[in-house]
């Protein structure tokens, strides 16, 4: 379970993050909605330690993220903005390297890295160096040696960006596989379908501020339309609905 | 440090030297890195055993044999000399490098003799070339000495005794031309194995900093719950090992080139032994952690892997200019040089080099300092490594 309260973030004279508050509950999938620039990588970022807010609080279950950074990682796997990788190592070795900075060695590791294989559709490359990789294989493979050692708590910074169609669906399943294990699953994206049709609590950002949070119902409630991107659009004061 | 993040800092250390081994560029710079001052050291002391062997077995094309038999004559008496009839056209025979020196006796030559008359030799040569004026000072010595002797004879046929002619009694003390270049070789030895140490650090401390943000490869890495010191400190160990297998290849093969050189053959007072390996490899590989630890510091500050290898040739420049400085003017080493990372390595070598090792409190003292200067930039990285700018600056 992640807690966030009164998070900010500045960069220069913009306010980033401006006061963001959420629970992210455990066995739960929680979708980061907002279009581009509107604080959503910078919120993760904080979750998962790399930048330090400037004011707030983060628990990760219980965990306080500002005070105790390196504690909190260990209860987090994180596919991150930039999840680059070694062109010269394979997607075993990727996630062997990941695991044993976990503290994951031996029969457990090997296990764990054949079941994540298998959960991925790997198993045809996992052998190849990563350096002719299409994106979908890559982001397979970030995502494998992000929960190579089964976290509690999963954040995802736009998982599905630029995917084929088939590496959507895995990384879906996944997420879905994850929730039904009982994780607590958070994602950012900037695409309504897909945070419809995954995601148990929608939080929707703009300019750094939630501008609306809930379940998909109670967003098409709160704003009138049935359709959830006329919602989205109306929450984040992008422009004018003129259908419906 | 705890145990688990030394078990950390050891697995990005594994993964690090895997990485390397696998990058055909990295192999090349180090190979060249390394290999560049044996072949450099091997390359030059073949070019003057060449040359020793050409003074030593001097072949003399003579235009007009016949003009001087007895000149001729005598001239095959001296050993090493070996007597050619000369081309048809001597000054372009020399010019076009075909010929190092040749001779033409002009057909007056046993007239004017007879006369006791200056009797005209002519050695073509060409002076701007370096390499065969050996040959040309041997050839012009030979015919000095035939004056001398036929000078005395002729004064002692008028009953004058020769020393008369001789008012100064020259004495040349030689120091030669080759021992001089052969110290000369001997004072770059530490520049080269500077450089392996400094090339051989370089792939993994520009690739595992500024290579890591280039690929955006870093914010994964520093999601893992293992602490930044744990992470710079593999990092920085893995480049240590690959600078020091640098520097012991370089030097072991310095080894065998000195010790398959016949030396003493070339006239070569020195010799350089497993001793002198010893000594070196004992004054730089406890530098390797520092050359490392700085260009992992300077390489962090880079965005992508180019950009890091300016700074670091940048860097390279700098380092090199005590050596450079050490060559030009040998100046005597002062104590507190050895306390000075990368000088005081260079000058225990030189000292090494020269059979005149310095103690073990010195090399101790050098090690020391240049460890304490390591930690405190491996200190620098990991704190760059909490810097957001250097996290998320792509």
């Amino acid at each position: 379970m992640i807690r966030v309260e009164n998070l900010h973030k500045r960069f220069g004279n913009v306010n980033a993050v401006d006061g963001v508050s959420f629970t992210a509950a455990d066995g739960s999938v929680t979708g980061l909605l907002g279009p581009n620039g509107a604080g959503k990588t910078t919120t993760l970022r904080m979750l998962y330690t790399l930048m330090r807010p400037d004011d707030g609080r983060i628990l990760v279950d219980e965990v306080d993220a500002v005070a105790d950074p390196e504690g909190a990682r260990r209860q987090l796997g994180v596919l991150p903005d930039q999840s680059g990788l070694y062109p010269r190592l394979t997607a075993r070795e990727h996630i062997h390297y990941f695991g044993e900075l976990q503290g994951i060695t031996g029969r457990d590791l090997a296990d764990r890295t054949n079941d994540l294989v298998k959960m991925l559709d790997m198993t045809d490359i996992v052998d190849r160096r990563v350096a002719g990789y299409s994106h979908g294989e890559r982001t397979k493979t970030a995502l494998a040696r992000a929960i190579v050692h089964n976290p509690r708590n999963v954040l995802l910074d736009e998982p599905t960006n630029g995917l084929d169609v088939m590496s959507t669906r895995a990384v879906r399943d996944i997420i879905r596989r994850l929730k039904a294990e009982g994780h607590m699953v958070l994602f950012s994206s900037h695409v309504m379908q897909e945070v419809s049709a995954l995601c148990d609590t929608i939080i929707v950002i703009a300019r750094g501020r939630i501008v609306a949070s809930g379940s998909p119902d109670d967003l098409r409630a709160q704003t009138g339309h049935q359709n959830l991107e006329d919602a989205f659009v109306t929450l984040t004061g992008l422009g004018e609905v003129t259908s419906s | 440090m705890t145990n688990r993040t030394l078990a950390q800092a050891l697995v990005v250390f594994r993964k690090e030297l895997r990485d390397w081994s696998r990058d055909r560029r990295s192999i090349l710079t180090a190979v060249i890195g390394t290999l560049f001052g044996p072949l450099f050291v091997a390359f030059m002391f073949n070019t003057l055993a060449s040359r020793q062997r050409q003074v030593e077995d001097v072949k003399v094309p003579i235009v007009g044999i016949e003009h001087a038999p007895a000149l001729v004559d005598w001239l095959r008496q001296q050993p090493g000399i070996e007597i050619v009839a000369g081309p048809a056209d001597p000054e372009d025979a020399v010019r076009t490098r075909q010929e190092d020196v040749v001779v033409v006796i002009p057909k007056e030559f046993a007239e004017r003799f007879k006369a006791s008359k200056p009797a005209i030799v002519r050695i073509v040569a060409d002076s701007s070339s370096q390499s065969t004026r050996p040959k040309q000072q041997r050839v012009r010595g030979l015919f000095q000495r035939y004056n001398a002797e036929i000078g005395s004879l002729r004064l002692m046929a008028r009953g004058v005794s020769p020393v008369v002619a001789t008012p100064l009694g020259i004495e040349e003390v030689e120091v030669s031309s080759a021992q001089q270049r052969a110290a000369q070789i001997l004072s770059f030895i530490p520049l080269f194995i500077m450089m392996a140490a400094f090339m051989g650090a370089m792939q993994i401390a520009t690739d595992s900093t500024a290579g890591e943000r280039e690929r955006g490869s870093l914010e994964a890495l520093l999601v893992n719950p293992a602490p930044r010191s744990a992470i710079a400190t593999g990092k920085w160990l893995a480049g240590t090992a690959t600078s020091m297998a640098s520097v012991v290849i370089s030097g072991g093969l310095l080894l065998v080139i000195f010790q398959s050189i016949p030396l003493q053959d070339l006239g070569f007072r020195f010799r350089l032994g497993t001793p002198h390996l010893v000594g070196t490899l004992a004054a730089v590989l406890p530098l390797c952690p520092f050359i490392v630890a700085v260009q992992m510091y300077v390489a962090t500050f880079a965005k992508s892997f180019k950009e890091a290898q300016s700074y670091l040739s940048l860097l390279m420049m700098v380092q090199m200019l005590p050596g450079f400085l050490a060559t030009m003017y040998p100046i005597t080493s002062q104590n507190w040089m050895y306390f000075v990372p990368w000088v005081g390595q260079q000058v225990m070598m030189t000292d090494v080099l020269g059979g005149k090792p310095p103690t073990a409190i010195v090399f101790a003292a050098g090690a020391v300092m240049s460890m304490a200067l390591a930690a405190i930039a491996v200190r620098g990285t990991t704190a760059l490594l909490h810097r957001e700018r250097i996290i998320f600056g792509r």
